[in-house]
């Protein structure tokens, strides 16, 4: 397991060094010369000299890489371009609200995902695997866009029960949980499908092995071979599911916050590309990529956790 | 499937190496109803996204004083704008069928790009053992960056447009691809026309473009298949976002996004483009699992 890490880990080098890169050719897009803006167009020649000698604007590429790598490591990520505030702070507020809709997204979509996907396997041939099977085929299929518009419409604006706009503090209060509601059920919505369909080979894998049979054959109820027996076996594929899966969730969640202006990395993200505002945008791919890093890591831990057969 | 691989295992010349025959394909695949309504469906919309500018009733950028007409089945519809018009007054019907085709292409693109690099880097692990621990470490360094990272990434370096999309899609698709393309390879080159054909002294291109290539190319292209509903999803959520196609261009997610300002007094500006990519999605996705079971059933998993 800890060379699993640590092949990880050293894997994580170059494309932590790439984005890194990324970002530094981001921030080179800004457009003018950055003494002039600090100084203004009146300044003279001598004080932009001086400030791009303090910035280290006069100093080789490479140098400024260097730089600009010691900065981001103590946090310094530059100014928004529009809001002129830090990106830090800019990223620091945005944080908490993508974790947010990302939990309330999976805290309904995974139980649910894998309660059908069980359903499916355990009654396979049925009518209920069938309709299982087409409603993951279906919700793989629906652009996220859509459901969020549908939701929208239909409970916001139609019977209108839930608010659609924005975030109403933390998920706890009332006004907080209420906001929450579409954001999440529209993106948990993408990801039920493809919950339920690997839960649902995986546990029909399972239902073949020789420890289901023995099961059964000691007189066990089907519910007890079933969840004690071929269900927590089986939940092993999918945790990877969602590991591997995490970028197709990001993907969803970018969509669905920037449609319920959901104060999000992802609508954050999205925002500063299209106002080109190179210095944030260069800030959130760096974040969201490194998360992802993370998130890699974290499954593959998870994984040696569940399965003690993964040694590295 | 135990038949597959004994048939795989006996032959000894690349051509025969094909599963037995029994139904041929073809007609396997349309016995299953859902597929076969899925493959026609599929190739309706692909022949009308074809012929958009000999079928289409309106020019597809004209606006024009009839904005927010509804489709003709409601009551103010109008028989010149079968669909209706948009916020400014283009013919949507039009513009679908110009929009279907930017979408498509961007998948298709975008799917060719990541299906060629990524399975030659597949094909080259499995045909040189030597260089299979670097290739797969660059796949799986690939892997760990999404592709709507790596699209949002691209269009932030090069600025909103279908081609930053479109690479971003096909960059995204290559490491899957390797993967599976080196998959179907070692166990291509585990067998014996392999060692035959060294046994005769043909050389490495030969060996590779005549025996591994040539057998490994359909499986390929059935595992691409089963992406491009994902790609054409993805796609369009980026020209949703403002990110892929440009106006007055018109794809499918633009134009959903474009609908959105109307979404109380004329929802039909953006459902019917969003109706229409679940169509294609389903139908690929449908057809993609039916010609997956069909062709390949090793690939299921």
């Amino acid at each position: 397991m800890i060379g699993q890490i640590a092949n990880r880990l050293i894997l994580s080098v170059p494309v932590l060094f790439g984005v890194l890169l990324l970002g530094f050719l981001l921030l080179q897009l800004v457009p003018g010369d950055p003494a002039v803006v600090i100084a203004g167009p009146a300044a003279p020649p001598e004080v932009l000299d001086a400030i791009r000698q303090e910035m280290g604007l006069d100093q080789p590429v490479m140098v400024q890489f260097w730089n600009y790598l010691a900065r981001v490591a103590s946090g310094d990520m530059g100014r928004s371009l529009i809001s002129n505030k830090t990106v830090l702070s800019e990223l620091g507020g945005a944080i908490i609200p993508t974790v947010e809709l990302m939990v309330a997204c999976l805290f309904w979509s995974i139980p649910l995902g894998i309660g059908m996907g069980t359903v499916a396997a355990v009654k396979r041939g049925s009518i209920a695997d069938r309709i299982v099977m087409a409603l993951s085929v279906g919700g793989v299929s629906l652009p996220i866009f859509f459901i969020c518009l549908l939701a929208i419409q239909f409970l916001g604006v139609y019977w209108p029960i839930f608010p659609f706009i924005g975030r109403g503090g933390p998920v706890w209060t009332y006004d907080g949980f209420m906001h929450i509601v579409l954001p999440a059920v529209s993106l948990g919505l993408i990801f039920i499908g493809p919950v339920a369909r690997m839960t649902r080979s995986s546990v029909l894998e399972v239902l073949k092995l020789d420890h289901v049979r023995t099961a059964r054959a000691k007189g066990l109820s089907e519910r007890a071979v079933i969840l004690r027996h071929a269900l927590r076996n089986a939940l092993i594929p999918v945790v990877t599911l969602v590991g591997l899966q995490a970028g197709y969730l990001l993907g969803g969640a970018i969509v669905t916050e920037t449609i319920f202006s959901w104060p999000g990395i992802g609508r954050l993200a999205v925002g500063a590309i299209l106002s080109s505002d190179f210095p944030v945008a260069q800030g959130t791919i760096l974040v969201l990529a490194l998360a992802f890093i993370v998130i890699n890591l974290i499954v593959d831990v998870l994984y040696a956790l569940l399965d003690p057969r993964v040694q590295g | 499937m135990t038949v597959t691989a004994d048939a795989n295992t006996t032959t000894a010349t690349p051509e025969d190496a094909a599963p037995p025959r029994r139904a041929p394909w073809w007609l396997r695949l349309l016995r299953d109803r859902a597929a076969a309504a899925a493959l026609i469906l599929l190739g309706l919309i692909v022949l009308a996204a074809i012929l958009a500018p000999l079928i289409s009733p309106a020019d597809p950028f004209a606006n024009s004083r009839n904005v927010m007409i509804p489709p003709i089945w409601s009551e103010r519809g109008m028989a010149e704008h079968l669909l209706g018009t948009d916020g400014q007054g283009r013919d949507i019907l039009s513009r679908l069928l110009y929009g279907t085709r930017v979408t498509l292409l961007i998948g298709l693109i975008g799917m060719g790009l990541g299906g060629v690099i990524g399975s030659l880097m597949g094909l080259v692990s499995a045909f040189y053992p030597r260089l299979d621990p670097w290739i797969m470490r660059l796949v799986d360094m690939m892997l760990s960056f999404p592709a709507i990272l790596l699209g949002l990434a691209l269009v932030a370096v090069m600025g909103q447009g279908v081609v930053p999309v479109t690479i971003a899609l096909g960059v995204a698709s290559i490491p899957d691809c390797a993967r599976i393309a080196r998959g179907i390879a070692v166990g291509i080159m585990k067998q014996e026309f392999i060692e035959a054909g060294r046994a005769v002294g043909l050389s490495d291109l030969t060996l590779f473009v005549r025996y591994l290539l040539r057998n490994a190319i359909s499986s390929i292209m059935i595992f691409m298949s089963l992406r491009f509903g994902q790609l054409i999803l993805l796609g369009a959520a980026l020209s949703f976002l403002g990110l892929g196609a440009r106006p007055p261009q018109a794809e499918l997610g633009m134009m959903a996004a474009q609908g959105r300002d109307f979404l109380l007094f004329a929802p039909h500006i953006a459902v019917i483009p969003s109706v229409l990519i679940f169509l294609i999605v389903l139908c690929a996705n449908v057809a993609g699992d039916a010609l997956r079971d069909v062709l390949d059933p090793r690939l299921r998993g």
